[in-house]
């Protein structure tokens, strides 16, 4: 018995160097990403996408996607920050994954980037309807457009799609001016989850059918309703790009020129290798991952935080924002960061002021309603990490010698009552004097 | 019809007034007096029609203080008018001190008054929003 908890001890004290070497909350980029591949020569052609996350200090693990030894977790901790399945056509993950374990890695807040391609299992689809994303069910069809498609190409099902989502957070500061190349299959988002994105949009003359047999019936999906590349990020942060191609990250697509049919531009290189690098720097929290300081309030005038306020106080706010940049945290820079003074529903809604160090401040009066409020920042911005703090604190009324002495409304009463005995004096007088 | 009801309106006013002239200097005193707590309440009356009830406690403080006033220097009038065979025993100067015991009494209800109703408007002002 006394061996076998001092081995464990043992093991658990080897494992700790290996767990310091993970995402932190001082440190939200990923570190170690099992990459699973259903065919190890993905590996040499999609070299340039795995050299770029190389480079960028990523621990990649390549494993086969049946690989009897895979796990996620040993002991109750995760070996993994990010997670990559590049099998499209696996059936079966070996060793113990299997939808519920990814499930519970992204419920963790890890990152996973998931690709299917011109076929997906229905493990795939699985996998994707859970994070809130529908491959389209017929699995033979492909995205086909016919106005889109880049000359060299033939049967027009190589998309060169450019309808990407406005978001320097996701996609990265430089516009990516050339078309992205894509094979692959067609998926679509539930318009009433909050929590999905289309990163890439098929043009609305594009479809989704089988580009080898004749259509026996108008297609399902059609238009901008397709996506091509999803991204979700989930309550807890995690993040969660969903890709109808394989082929979009492969070295074949990086390289190549792209010239539109329609169009006079002709591109040395596609807008492949941006696009794929910029979405990997923000699924593994490179970019757009923030972080408040406590919120701090006081009344003007003091410093310290007190315990009640009274109503009809003027009170300061602030609250420290910090955006990681990758290597440190910067502060963060924005102009629509709101405070609510909120009981039930918000009684004071404004606008932080930033200093552009980081802090954001405002300050305001105290409503004239007693009880108990929460100061709240909940920060949603599209591409950001949700930020959801609150404070609570209470407000008193007015207590009995706090009211003013004379009511400035009720002065002619007060002159009435002192012109009364006023006058009583000068009646008492005249009248018992008088000749 | 109407000439001959203005002429005796005309008539009415001038008997009064050749009437009232007759009264003692004295109850012309206490009369004036009347009026002026009268009228004193009347404004204050005006001035809460133009701005509301609030504050009522000193409204009332007000308003009451002038009327009660005016009723008690009625008393006054009354004890020491000679042709009141009522009171003929009563002493002037006695009436005089009655009626500054009476005012006096009424400022320490209006006092209480006045407290009780400056309590309800705490209430009524925290919990007007």
């Amino acid at each position: 018995m006394m061996n076998l908890s001092r081995s464990v001890a043992l093991i658990s004290l080897f494992l700790l160097p290996l767990l310091s070497f993970s995402f932190s909350v001082d440190n939200p980029t990923d570190q170690r990403v099992l990459v699973l591949l259903d065919d190890l020569s993905l590996k040499s052609s999609h070299s340039i996408f795995f050299g770029s996350l190389k480079s960028r200090g990523f621990d990649l693990d390549f494993k086969l996607a049946d690989d009897s030894k895979l796990a996620l977790q040993r002991y109750g901790q995760f070996l993994y920050d990010g997670l990559i399945i590049f099998a499209p056509s696996t059936e079966r993950f070996g060793g113990s994954l299997d939808s519920k374990s990814i499930a519970d890695f992204v419920d963790s807040g890890r990152d996973l980037i998931l690709s299917a391609d011109t076929s997906a299992s229905d493990l795939i689809r699985g996998i994707a309807l859970e994070c809130g994303v529908d491959f389209d069910e017929d699995s033979s069809a492909m995205v086909i457009d016919h106005s889109s498609f880049p000359l060299s190409d033939g049967d027009h099902t190589l998309i060169a799609a450019d309808d990407l989502v406005k978001s320097d957070v996701i996609l990265g500061k430089s516009k990516i001016e050339a078309p992205v190349l894509f094979r692959g299959v067609a998926h679509s988002l539930n318009p009433t989850n909050n929590l999905v994105l289309k990163v890439l949009s098929a043009s609305p003359s594009a479809y989704s059918a089988n580009p080898s047999s004749k259509l026996s019936s108008p297609p399902q999906l059609t238009g901008s309703a397709i996506s091509l590349v999803s991204v979700m990020q989930a309550r807890n942060n995690a993040r969660v790009v969903i890709s109808g191609s394989l082929q979009l990250f492969s070295d074949r697509l990086f390289r190549s020129a792209v010239q539109k049919a329609g169009s006079p531009n002709k591109y040395e290189k596609s807008g492949n290798e941006q696009f794929a690098t910029e979405l990997s720097k923000w699924v593994f929290h490179e970019r757009g991952h923030l972080k408040a300081g406590s919120l701090v309030h006081h009344r003007v005038g003091e410093t310290d935080e007190p315990a009640i306020y009274r109503i009809k106080d003027d009170l300061e706010f602030s609250v420290e924002i910090l955006e990681w940049s990758g290597r440190s945290w910067e502060p963060y820079v924005a102009d629509d960061v709101q405070v609510q003074f909120y009981m039930m529903s918000p009684y004071v809604l404004k606008t932080l002021s930033t200093d552009k160090k980081g802090m954001f401040h405002t300050s305001f009066k105290v409503p004239d309603v007693y009880g108990v409020f929460q100061f709240k920042v909940e920060y949603e911005k599209l591409g950001y990490t949700t930020l959801s703090l609150s404070k609570q604190i209470p407000v008193r009324p007015y207590r009995h010698n706090e009211y003013e002495r004379f009511i400035p409304t009720a002065y002619p009463y007060y002159g009435a009552c002192f012109t009364t005995m006023a006058g009583f004096f000068v009646f008492s007088f005249v009248y018992l004097y008088h000749k | 019809m109407v000439k001959s009801t203005s002429k005796d309106a005309q008539d009415l006013f001038r008997s009064l007034h050749s009437a009232y002239s007759a009264t003692p200097t004295n109850l012309k005193i206490i009369d004036m007096y009347v009026v002026f707590a009268v009228f004193t309440a009347l404004i204050q009356v005006a001035y809460m029609a133009l701005v509301g009830s609030f504050p009522f406690n000193s409204f009332l403080s007000g308003v009451l203080s002038c009327v009660g006033t005016a009723v008690l220097a009625v008393c006054l009038r009354i004890q020491v008018n000679k042709e009141n065979k009522e009171f003929k025993s009563h002493p002037p100067l006695g009436s005089y001190l009655e009626y500054s015991y009476r005012i006096w009494h009424q400022n320490e209800h209006l006092q209480i008054l006045y407290s009780a109703t400056w309590s309800s408007t705490w209430s009524s002002s925290t919990s007007s929003d």
